[in-house]
Order: C-alpha cells, then sequence, then structure tokens
C-alpha cells in the first residue's frame, strides 16, 4: 500500500478526465473540477493527464506514506505540510515512507490535486477512475474518501517518472529546483469569468443582458460538483415558455423560474429544461472550480471563435510543458 | 429546418423540431443511428432529447482531421453534420422489440397505488390494467444515469406530484408524475406518485451498456407477483 488516510478531510475523491462516452445513458462526465491543476499535478510527476489524482475540497485532510512515494500537489485549494514545513506545489516531491503529510487551509480556492507516480489505482468503471457518488460508482468503491482508506500507485511507472524517482530518492523529503508556472495557464483577474452567450440568452430582457455582463455574483452556500448557486440580480424573460430538456454541460448557466443563476459543474445532469443563458469558456472553468462560497465574480463576453480558439493554445502550451519536463531528464 | 449551434467548445447540438412528438423522437434515434454507423474523428458521444442531438467530440482529434473541412472544430463537425447524408430526412430508425418491465404493483414497493386509485376514483385493478396496457415510448435518458422520459402513459391517470418529495425512493421504483411514467434507475429523492416496483436493474455499471433503455425504444409494464418479484430481483 502507498498511503493511509488519516484524516479525509471535508470532500476527498478520486478523479481523472471524466466519463465522456456514455452521456447518452445520462451518466454525468464528472471528473476533477479543476482538470487544469488535475493535470499540472499529473504532470509534475511524470504522468500521463488522465491519470487518476486525489480531489480533495479545502483542507483537513491527513494521510501517511506507507511506502515510498513520488507525489504532487496542485490546485489553490490547499498547501501540503510535512510537520511544520510546506512543500511547495507543482512540482514533484519525493517523500519516504512513514511520514505523515497534512493539507493546511489556503484562501486563495477551494480544491487541489494530489497526484502519485503511476496514478492512484483504482478500477475504471465505463472508462474512467472518477468518483460518481450519487450511482456508486468510481474511485474508491465509488464513495468518498474515508478515515484508514489504503491506496496504492499504479505499478508500472512512466520511464519519465521513474527517472524523476531516481533524482530525488532518498531517506528525507525531496524535491527538485524546477516547478510548474501554473499562474501562466490562468487569467490573471480570477473573479473574472469569461462566458459565451448561450442559446437562450435571448430569452432575457436588455437591462438583464447588462445586469449579466457588469454586476457582481456571488456563489452560494449550497454550492458542490454538481453545480453553484449565484446570487446576484435576477434575470427577467421576455420569452415566455418553457425549454424543452435538452443537453447541458459543465460551465452551462441556466436561469432558473425566479431569475436567479446556476452554474453546471462536473457532476451535473445531462440534461436540463432551464433556459441556458450563458457558457463558460472551458479555459476558465479551473477558475470556476477554485471558488468558495461567498465570493464574487464577474462575467464577460466571448465568441465561441475566441473560446475554441483559446482552447486549443492552452492545450498546445500543456504539450509543450511535458515536452520541456522529458527534456529536463534526457528524454 | 434544421438548425446547427455549439453548445461548449466541444459539443454541437442539431435542433430537429420545437414540440415533443413520437415522429421527432423516431427522427432523431434514426440521424443517431446513422451517426454511429459514420463517426467522425474525435466523436465522444451523441445525445438525443426531445427535439435535439448533442454531439460532444474532443476538439484536439477534431482540429487535426484533415478529412473534415474547416477551420475551426465547430466549422469541421458542424460541416460534417450537415452533410452526413439525411440529416434534413433521416430515415426513422428500425423498430426494436418492446421490452417488457415487470412490476409490482402496490403494498410497500407502490406506497401510493391506493392514493393515484382514489384521485381517479378507479380501484386499483383498474389503475393497474391501465398502466399495463399502454405502450410507452423513451423520448431520451437524463436526470440521473439510465432514467427514461417516456411518453404514453393513459390520460386516465395524469396524477400530480407529492407535495412533499420523499428523502429516498428505492432504484426500480415505477411511478407516475404528472402526464409522465417513469422508473427509478437509482435510489434518489422524488416526488412521483410510486405505485410499484420493477426488479429490473435500470441502470447497472457493470453492463457493456449500462442504460437498458434508450431514446426510440417502447416499453411495457406486465404486473407480477411478490414472489416472481423477489425470484426476479435474487
Amino acid at each position: 500500500m502507498t498511503i493511509t488516510i488519516i484524516k479525509p478531510g471535508l470532500l476527498s475523491t478520486i478523479q481523472d478526465m471524466g466519463r465522456k462516452n456514455y452521456r447518452s445513458q445520462a451518466v454525468p462526465v464528472s471528473g476533477a473540477m479543476d482538470a487544469l491543476s488535475a493535470a499540472l499535478a499529473n504532470k509534475a510527476v511524470g504522468n500521463n493527464d488522465g491519470d487518476a489524482v486525489i480531489e480533495f475540497t479545502q483542507a483537513g485532510a491527513e494521510f501517511f506514506t506507507d511506502s515510498d512515494v513520488l507525489i504532487a500537489l496542485s490546485g489553490d485549494g490547499a498547501c501540503l505540510n510535512c510537520g511544520n514545513k510546506r512543500l511547495p506545489p507543482d512540482r514533484p516531491v519525493f517523500v519516504p515512507a512513514q511520514t505523515r503529510l497534512s493539507l493546511e487551509n489556503n484562501k486563495e480556492g477551494s480544491r487541489a490535486y494530489l497526484a502519485v507516480a503511476g496514478g492512484w489505482d483504482v478500477p475504471q468503471v465505463l472508462g474512467s477512475r472518477s468518483t460518481y457518488i450519487t450511482a456508486q460508482i468510481g474511485g474508491l468503491d465509488g464513495r468518498r474518501l474515508a478515515e484508514n482508506d489504503k491506496l496504492s500507485h499504479g505499478v508500472n511507472l512512466s520511464p519519465l517518472s521513474q527517472s524523476i524517482v531516481n533524482s530525488l530518492k532518498g531517506d528525507a523529503v525531496n524535491f527538485p529546483n524546477w516547478a510548474i508556472a501554473r499562474s501562466l495557464f490562468l487569467s490573471a483577474n480570477r473573479k473574472i469569468i469569461r462566458v459565451i452567450p448561450g442559446k437562450e440568452f435571448n430569452w432575457f430582457d436588455a437591462d438583464s443582458a447588462t445586469h449579466f455582463f457588469s454586476k457582481a455574483f456571488a456563489v452560494g452556500n449550497n454550492s458542490n460538483r454538481m453545480g453553484y448557486h449565484l446570487k446576484g440580480p435576477l434575470m427577467s424573460r421576455t420569452m415566455e415558455g418553457e425549454l424543452l430538456s435538452t443537453s447541458v454541460t459543465p460551465g452551462t448557466i441556466q436561469v432558473t423560474n425566479d431569475g436567479s443563476l446556476i452554474l453546471l459543474m462536473a457532476d451535473c445532469q445531462t440534461t436540463g429544461g432551464y433556459p441556458r443563458i450563458a457558457q463558460v469558456a472551458e479555459v476558465d472553468l479551473p477558475l470556476s472550480a477554485q471558488l468558495k462560497p461567498g465570493d464574487e465574480i464577474y462575467f464577460t463576453e466571448l465568441s465561441w471563435k475566441d473560446a475554441e480558439r483559446l482552447y486549443l493554445e492552452q492545450q498546445k502550451d500543456l504539450q509543450m510543458l511535458s515536452r520541456a519536463i522529458e527534456l529536463r531528464y534526457g528524454f | 429546418m434544421i438548425q446547427i449551434y455549439p453548445i461548449s467548445e466541444s459539443a454541437v447540438t442539431i435542433e430537429f423540431g420545437n414540440a415533443i412528438n413520437e415522429a421527432l423522437m423516431l427522427r432523431i434515434a434514426g440521424f443517431n443511428q446513422l451517426l454511429k454507423q459514420k463517426p467522425f474523428p474525435g466523436l465522444y458521444d451523441a445525445v438525443p432529447a426531445y427535439t435535439t442531438l448533442t454531439v460532444f467530440f474532443d476538439p484536439l482529434v477534431v482540429i487535426r482531421a484533415t478529412a473534415l473541412p474547416g477551420k475551426s472544430c465547430y466549422e469541421k463537425v458542424s460541416g460534417y453534420l450537415q452533410q452526413l447524408q439525411g440529416v434534413n430526412n433521416p430515415a426513422p430508425v428500425a423498430q426494436n422489440d418492446i421490452i417488457v418491465i415487470p412490476v409490482y404493483y402496490g403494498g410497500e414497493l407502490g406506497p401510493d397505488l391506493e392514493y393515484v386509485a382514489d384521485y381517479h376514483q378507479l380501484s386499483v385493478d383498474e389503475v393497474i390494467h391501465i398502466h399495463t396496457s399502454a405502450i410507452c415510448k423513451v423520448y431520451m435518458i437524463g436526470f440521473i444515469p439510465g432514467f427514461a422520459y417516456m411518453g404514453g402513459l393513459d390520460d386516465r391517470l395524469e396524477t400530480p406530484r407529492k407535495a412533499t418529495p420523499r428523502s429516498a425512493v428505492p432504484a426500480g421504483a415505477v411511478g407516475i408524475a404528472g402526464k409522465q411514467t417513469g422508473i427509478y434507475p437509482l435510489q434518489t429523492p422524488g416526488g412521483w406518485q410510486i405505485i410499484g416496483q420493477t426488479p429490473v436493474k435500470l441502470f447497472d455499471a457493470s453492463r457493456q451498456i449500462p442504460s437498458l433503455l434508450k431514446a426510440g425504444d417502447r416499453i411495457r409494464f406486465e404486473a407480477v407477483t411478490l414472489s416472481a418479484f423477489q425470484n426476479h430481483k435474487q
């Protein structure tokens, strides 16, 4: 066994890049809410982006290493501590067996991702290791992590992971002097979320449209992996009538019958019947994933064309990052 | 006239109409079948709904697909869907056999059966007879894994939802809500009037195709005895 969970924290689950082939059977995509941080944690230990990571929600989790491990933490939700020593994020960290590690609160965000070289070893269910608690599938027995859970990593490390391990291995916690510059992948102003007007954007009056793009919206307390309630000005309809249920996807912003907004997230239903006022740009979903209840955000408009271009550019940058890490270890 | 529009950087919706009807449902199922036979590179899944089919794909694969003309993923995918033979007039889907769903009606497994009977001034047996006589059509799968939105409930059984939803409705529960009848695939909170339970698993992640039902299917409920229900469940 690789680690034992001492304290699970608020909500800790195994996630990967999600379950993409079963939406027609109403299986949500799930996967890491902040897919960027999950991918970066994986890259730091030489994994594939789609290897399974642990998603921690806020701080409070503690675990113990039963054997030597190479791990990386990414995401604004927490910092990794070993005793009173802070371990740096966004880079590989070698941790010898019999070490106790804890996650400490970081007010910057709400989720953090722990990757291990080889990926967390849980069975794939419907093509993914992501936990979807409602249907009790994926992850560790389809549930959140609990005290005394034991997790192992996959035994087949990539040659890159093996090289990183070899360069850091010893009797003490050790990490290299390089780190991934995660902030380069995110906009400077994290309170501004770029969105594309949705199919039903014109169902709302001019004042609503103005408010949507100028007023603050605060993340509600009853927000979770399915979605966030956003508190702010209410949207007024000019078009009456009901939308017939149709596809929605993480990032869809729906308007409920009282005019308030819901931002759908990773575990959202596959279909919905509320009008879709906007869609969060894929590149800003990681920012959305890090929001906490009470955080205020503003929406700014983007075109579909630019949203797609930004996403493809980011993917290209991520591939270049992988290449840069490989070169560092002589691949 | 069909409409094609993006709903995300990795999804395009085709809207075939604007009202719920069986002809449209079959047309969407037919187009979905065609797309499955002729997928484009990067296609993950296509989700049928009442009036739409939404196609999900991997933008990294689509943008590199030289066989698809266009400068953006959206151009490539929408162009492909438009030229796909039959988009404007797809052949109706071949009808599968009717799927029979065994149900034990009433008792602890159908706690609202008597309420539904009283509401319509029918006997419990009449409710069961009416419910088992209809052929229901699956319009779409949504809400939770394996949940079928079905049409075809007899008007005589149309019953409002419960004023207060139950905190847990068991998997397999068969219910009525307004003009709809349906089956809960998983245990979840719910406000439908529960008239019975099926031992059949509507969703099972260990099956190759986990959802028993899909858009375009036809089903019929069949009343079974408690011992048949229990035998099936084991």
